[in-house]
């Protein structure tokens, strides 16, 4: 297992903390339950805007990522033969999955599933940012930039829960890896 | 703050305070005795110290194309040719103050627009955050951004004066009394005569404008051509967009439950599973 | 206006013409909507362009620029020709019954009235334009109206050529649109239905615009709408106190109260008042005119106190008079001739008060050119504008020169405005209102009359230490203000209102008002010295109860929009002029529910009555008392220059020849000036038709300093019809110039569908038209777009008013 470089760690504490931000912002303007986090984040108009620009981090790290791991992302005859085998992954018997490279396929899909969805909300924020630029003719834009944007963003929020709870729970090794650049044990059974 | 008892719906909060018994009023904007004055223009910025924007002349009587920040009604003119002659028709174009706002639906900021209950809808720009979704959520394409501030404003329905009893500052302005102020009910009645008056004189197709979409509005307009609330700029059956509602209403529980269900999967799995054991 | 603003409520049917009021009376407008609502009445509106008031109209008819006598006459002969006519009243209550002179006539090829003198080009003997007198001295009169000669008969006859081809080949529009506009208004012929008439300078500004409103009083005597409720000819005065100024003798040929101007060879008060003083030709006339005498002497005792007594002619030899005229006749200081006068350098100095002659003359190159011919000119202005700074080189660039060469003294001192100063307004209701200071006036700014009082107070002092040529005109002026260089207003009203000097008595020698009382009726003023009055038609408004302007009770008892105790509306607080003609011969109203007065078996009752208020209706006292004829005149004996009928005359500069006689086109009184400013386009080189107008979101030449009118109304534009803006290739918000013969303007365009073309005697004709409003100075664009640049300097003969609503132009793209 090829251990994270420095680079490759900086760029994925980039889109970490800007996710982050951006995802409890985001859910500050979601539902007015937790708008309180607004608050604690210096309040809802600053956090209007400093949530645009954040996510403009998020889509620079993204982008980084992918012209980065696009190459080694691509989806394989074993990544397919993984994903049948997934059933066993999820139960923890690593012994019975196929072999794989540097990334499993659930770290492909997590990585597809983050690309694509932050693109899509590159777009939705953008006309979402600045509402008042989208002339009347073409507001159901506007309407389709709200929907677009909270359903990326519910896309990224379950890749994201999962992808957090594989590296800190599930996988030993797994945070110390992305943080401090060892190897994990995991992206199991047999290693080519 | 004096006025919560009157509130009866706050964007992005619980049930409102609000518990006072208020008719609801409304504004009449009787078109076909509208004279273009602009007089409403001026009256309101007057009173609400609006300073004036810069315009252009671009061939035509109206100020400016759409309303601004600073200009909260704006009089739009058309032309519209009929077999029986050419007609220039002129409309108060304002915020609806509609019973169903999709301003304050779409607001996800706590307090930023509240319903009185007396129907007036109005922005609190003290708890605005700028997000520009009111102007997503409102059909009539009213409220407007300011650059400066970063926040939304539009027609406060002279909220300071209706609470002393006045009326709104361009009502009191109208020379023609093509703007009206009262209740509903008394507005509602008096467009319908005016209504009766029209199909009498040669506008069989008058009709009074108070779109059920929105749940009726408190600006009640009178049309010549009611069949063709367009030719005055406003939309023929107006409802708040739909994908405002799914947003708000199915989609944010559904997101909720997924979101929550991801959460508690995981905590399931790992109770079931547990760590993943180290390579041997 | 003969009724009120609030009157108009009550029309059935309301004919806007020659006037904007949506646009330019919005306020008053409200009792047009009023009517509307509340009585469903119709409003029509004859106009060059479609307007905001066509906007609100029930019926339309563009018409092209300067040819409403030929509507107003086809309206005249659709009424006379289908019996749509209030035949009592017509009989009652006007000159129809009449019998002209055997040598008036009409010569309709050459459209000349008798004493027409070719070579002088002029009517030097109007004496035909009369009636045949009996050996009293009174009119004959045919009260079956069917004598040849009776006016009825030659009104029928003189306006049969106006038949509804012949208005729509003039006019421009359809005759179907005619037709039906004419059935819309002539339905008010019947005793239960009345009309009204709102006019402004749409009218007055032609080279016909006497004849025009002669037009339209005819027009609606014969519909039997003069006197009532909902009814009159009302003119919408566009200057808040405008009325007031023309009541008070702010033109060359009054006095205040409508008091003719003493001539050069009125030698004595004698002389002058003989010489005015209308002589009855009715028996039934109660020619209140014969109070002259009255209202003159006590108008002097105002101007010059102790100094008129009855031994000078109560001062009448200090009075200006008007010189006579090298030519013929007297000289003319209207606003046209007196700037004619200042171009030929027969005036030293000029003061303007809120006025702005440089952009509302017209011509403003003729009058920046006259203006450098001055050795001063005083400017009182509540901005700088283009006349105090008609010396700036982009404003003499106009007329080829440059700042230099202006030796102009100017002075410009900064004036209150109407919101910073006390006073009266009269509206175009004829109501005397009183206003109250709002602000004070900023910076050094003062109240007129504080500048006038300080001018005055300088130029006495000067004649008391200096002597000159003629002081006691000066000196000798009654200054009895209590503070004499700021004159209180309320001082000021109670002067012109007037009061008793010594007792005055009546014909049986009891005392009707003791010395000191002020005065309440007009009947008390005398000619003995007695009485003092600034005017006495507005005797009445501030008497012994207090100044009656400032009254603001709403009561109506009439249910009819009277407000009897709202401010004070002159004469004698009466709101409907012509009161007596709303109740037929008998003294019933003709329409019980519009009731103006009626008589109760004892009295008048109801408004105050324009008749002897305890004469019988058996008496038979002629409804106009302040004709000699006692009845309206439908013909006009002798008082206008240009003919007794109102005949359709093309304007100075129009697309065609007058199709009824190609030969006499214009009206053939006009006399035009002869500078190189005066110069007239013809269709050849100039084939549009033009027009100017005002905007609602503006007020004249003032209003272009105020952040929010120029928001509303920015910058100068042309309104040009789509088909002629495809011809030249025009679109909206192009640059385009418009020229005349006298110069050009530019702007933005603004191609509409409101003004459409139109077929004038065969040919296609374009309309176009644009606002005032801009100038130099001022906020925003201005970029030099006076619209007066272009206007021709023709002036009605009568009125002098400048056609400045109908010209020639070409039009280009930039």
């Amino acid at each position: 297992m090829t251990p994270y470089r420095f680079s490759e760690r900086i760029m994925h504490a980039v889109a970490a903390v800007s996710f982050v931000y951006l995802l409890l912002t985001g859910l500050a303007f979601w539902t007015p339950a937790l708008y309180w986090i607004a608050t604690v984040l210096g309040g809802g108009f600053l956090t209007r805007a400093v949530h645009p620009w954040v996510g403009v981090v998020l889509a620079v790290a993204v982008t980084w990522m992918f012209v980065t791991w696009s190459g080694v992302m691509r989806i394989t005859d074993e990544d397919r033969a993984w994903r049948r085998s997934m059933g066993h992954y999820i139960r923890n018997e690593d012994d019975r999955m196929p072999a794989v490279g540097r990334f499993n396929y659930g770290q492909k899909m997590l990585f597809w599933v983050m690309a694509g969805s932050t693109l899509a909300l590159l777009v939705s924020g953008l006309v979402l940012w600045l509402p008042h630029y989208v002339p009347r003719s073409l507001a159901p834009l506007r309407e389709i930039a709200i929907l677009a944007h909270a359903l990326a963003a519910l896309l990224t929020i379950g890749a994201f829960i999962v992808h957090v709870y594989m590296g800190v729970a599930v996988v030993p090794g797994g945070l110390k890896a992305i943080l401090h650049g060892g190897t994990t044990t995991d992206h199991a059974g047999a290693r080519r | 703050m004096a006025a919560t008892l009157n509130i009866v719906r706050v964007s992005a909060s619980p049930p409102a305070a609000g518990i006072r018994s208020e008719p609801t009023i409304a504004k009449l904007v009787d078109t076909s005795t509208c004279i273009g004055c602009k007089a409403c223009e001026v009256a309101c910025q007057e009173w609400n110290d609006l300073p004036p924007e810069t315009t252009v002349q671009m061939g035509t009587y109206q100020t400016m194309p759409d309303m601004t920040s600073n200009v909260w009604n704006l009089i739009r003119f058309s032309e519209h040719d009929t077999d029986d002659g050419f007609h220039w028709l002129m409309r108060k174009d304002q915020c609806m103050h509609c019973a169903e706002p999709g301003c304050l639906i779409a607001c996800p900021a706590p307090g930023a627009i509240v319903q009185y209950a007396n129907g007036i809808v109005d922005f609190h720009q003290d708890a605005c955050i700028g997000c520009g979704y009111c102007m997503t959520g409102c059909p009539f394409n009213v409220p407007k951004f300011a650059e400066k501030t970063r926040r939304v404003y539009k027609c406060t329905m002279c909220v300071d004066r209706v609470a002393v009893g006045l009326q709104p500052a361009c009502v009191k302005a109208c020379p023609t009394s093509c703007l009206q102020f009262g209740t509903k009910d008394a507005m509602l009645q008096a467009a319908n005569r005016r209504v009766e008056q029209l199909k009498e004189n040669g506008f069989p197709q008058a009709a009074v404008y108070d779109p059920p979409g929105v749940g009726g509005t408190s600006v009640v307009t009178v049309l010549a051509f009611g069949d063709r609330p367009e030719l005055y700029g406003l939309p023929a059956s107006p409802v708040v967009p739909r994908a405002v509602l799914f947003w708000k209403g199915a989609l944010k529980g559904i997101g909720n439950l997924a979101i929550a269900g991801g959460v508690l999967a995981a905590a399931v799995h790992f109770i079931r599973y547990g760590r993943k054991q180290k390579a041997p | 206006m003969t009724n009120g603003w609030t009157d108009i409520r009550n029309a059935d049917v309301v004919l806007a013409m020659g006037g904007n009021p949506a646009e330019n009376h919005p306020v008053g407008f409200r009792f047009v909507m009023e009517a509307r609502r509340n009585r469903n009445a119709k409003l029509v509106c004859i106009d060059p362009r479609f307007t905001r008031t066509a906007a609100v109209a029930d019926c339309f008819v563009q018409i092209r620029v300067g040819t409403d006598i030929a509507f107003l006459g086809g309206l005249i002969h659709y009424a006379l020709s289908r019996n749509r006519v209030h035949d009592d009243y017509v009989r009652a209550f006007t000159n129809a019954t009449f019998l002209l002179k055997e040598s008036y006539a009409f010569d309709a090829e050459k459209g000349l009235f008798s004493g027409w003198n070719d070579e002088s080009k002029s009517y030097t003997d109007t004496s035909s334009w009369g009636y045949e007198l009996d050996e009293r001295g009174f009119a004959k009169t045919d009260p079956a109206m069917q004598h040849p000669r009776s006016v009825f008969q030659v009104m029928k006859a003189f306006y049969a050529r106006y038949t509804p081809d012949a208005v729509a080949n003039i006019c421009g529009c359809r005759a179907e649109d005619f037709l039906k506009a004419a059935d819309l208004i002539t339905s008010t012929h019947t005793r239960d239905r009345a009309g009204t008439i709102m006019y402004a300078l749409g009218w007055t500004h032609h080279s016909h615009s006497v004849q025009l409103i002669h037009a339209a009083a005819m027009q609606q005597l014969l519909l039997g709408n003069i006197g009532r409720a909902g009814g009159g000819v009302n003119a919408l005065r566009g200057h808040a106190n405008i009325q007031g100024g023309t009541d008070c003798g702010v033109a060359y040929h009054n006095l205040p109260g409508y008091l003719p101007i003493p001539k050069a060879d009125h030698e004595s008060l004698d002389a002058f008042v003989a010489a005015v003083t209308p002589k009855p030709l009715s028996p039934t006339a109660t020619n209140f005119w014969s109070n002259t005498d009255r209202f003159m002497v006590s108008q002097l005792k105002a101007y010059y106190g102790a100094h008129a007594t009855r031994e000078n002619g109560f001062g009448y030899r200090l009075h200006p008079r008007l010189p006579q005229a090298e030519a013929a006749g007297y000289e003319n200081w209207s606003w046209a001739y007196m700037f004619d006068h200042m171009y030929h350098g027969r005036m030293e100095g000029f003061f303007s008060f809120g006025m702005n002659p440089v952009s509302n003359g017209p011509h403003s190159k003729k009058a920046v050119a006259a203006l450098s011919k001055l050795k001063w000119l005083v400017v009182a202005e509540n901005f700088e504008q283009e006349t105090a700074a008609f010396w700036r080189d982009d404003i003499q660039a106009l007329v080829d020169k440059k700042p230099e060469d202006v030796q102009t003294e100017v002075f410009l001192l900064p004036a209150a405005n109407f919101a910073e100063k006390d006073g009266s307004f009269v509206n175009s209701a004829r109501w005397i209102q009183w206003k109250w200071k709002a602000v004070d006036p900023p910076g050094e700014a003062k109240p007129d009359q504080e500048i006038i009082a300080r001018i005055f107070l300088k130029v006495r002092e000067l004649y008391e230490q200096e002597g000159g040529r003629r002081p006691d005109p000066i000196r000798h002026l009654n200054w009895w203000y209590t503070n004499p260089a700021q004159p209180s207003l309320d001082e000021v009203a109670k002067e012109i209102n007037g009061w008793a000097i010594g007792d005055v008595r009546d014909a049986a020698g009891s005392v009707v008002v003791r010395a000191g009382q002020q005065l309440s009726r007009a009947a008390d003023a005398r000619a003995d010295g007695s009485t003092l009055s600034g005017n006495w038609l507005y005797i009445g408004m501030y008497t012994d109860a207090g100044n009656l302007t400032q009254r603001r009770t709403a009561a109506d008892p009439s249910g009819l929009g009277r407000h009897p105790e709202w401010a004070f509306s002159w004469p004698a607080n009466r709101r409907i002029l012509y009161n007596r003609c709303s109740a037929d011969p008998e003294g019933r109203p003709w329409d019980p529910s519009r009731p103006a007065i009626a008589w109760s078996g004892s009295r008048w009752t109801g408004d105050v009555p324009d008749i002897t208020a305890d004469s019988p209706p058996s008496a038979g006292l002629g409804a106009f008392m302040m004709l000699p004829e006692g009845v309206a005149r439908l013909f006009v004996p002798g008082q206008f220059v240009d003919g007794p009928w109102s005949e359709h005359y093309e304007p100075s500069e129009s697309p065609v020849a007058n199709p009824l006689h190609p030969t006499q086109s214009a009206n053939p009184a006009v006399k035009p000036f002869r500078t190189e400013y005066d110069v007239l386009g013809t269709a050849d080189e100039y084939p549009i038709v033009c027009t100017t107008y005002r905007l609602t979101e503006h007020f004249h030449y003032w209003t272009k300093n105020n952040p929010y009118s120029m928001q509303l109304q920015p910058e100068f534009f042309v309104e040009i019809p789509e088909q002629l803006a495809a011809d030249k290739g025009i679109a909206n918000g192009d640059r385009v110039r418009v020229s005349s013969a006298r110069g050009f303007v530019e702007g933005r365009a603004m191609v509409t569908r409101r003004i459409k073309p139109m077929q004038v005697a065969g040919k296609t004709t374009y309309q176009v038209g644009f606002p005032i409003h801009w100038g130099f100075l001022g906020r925003g664009k201005q970029q030099g777009a006076l619209a007066n640049l272009v206007t021709p300097t023709i002036v009605d003969p009568n009125s002098f008013a400048p056609e400045y609503k109908g010209f020639l132009v070409k039009l280009e793209k930039l």
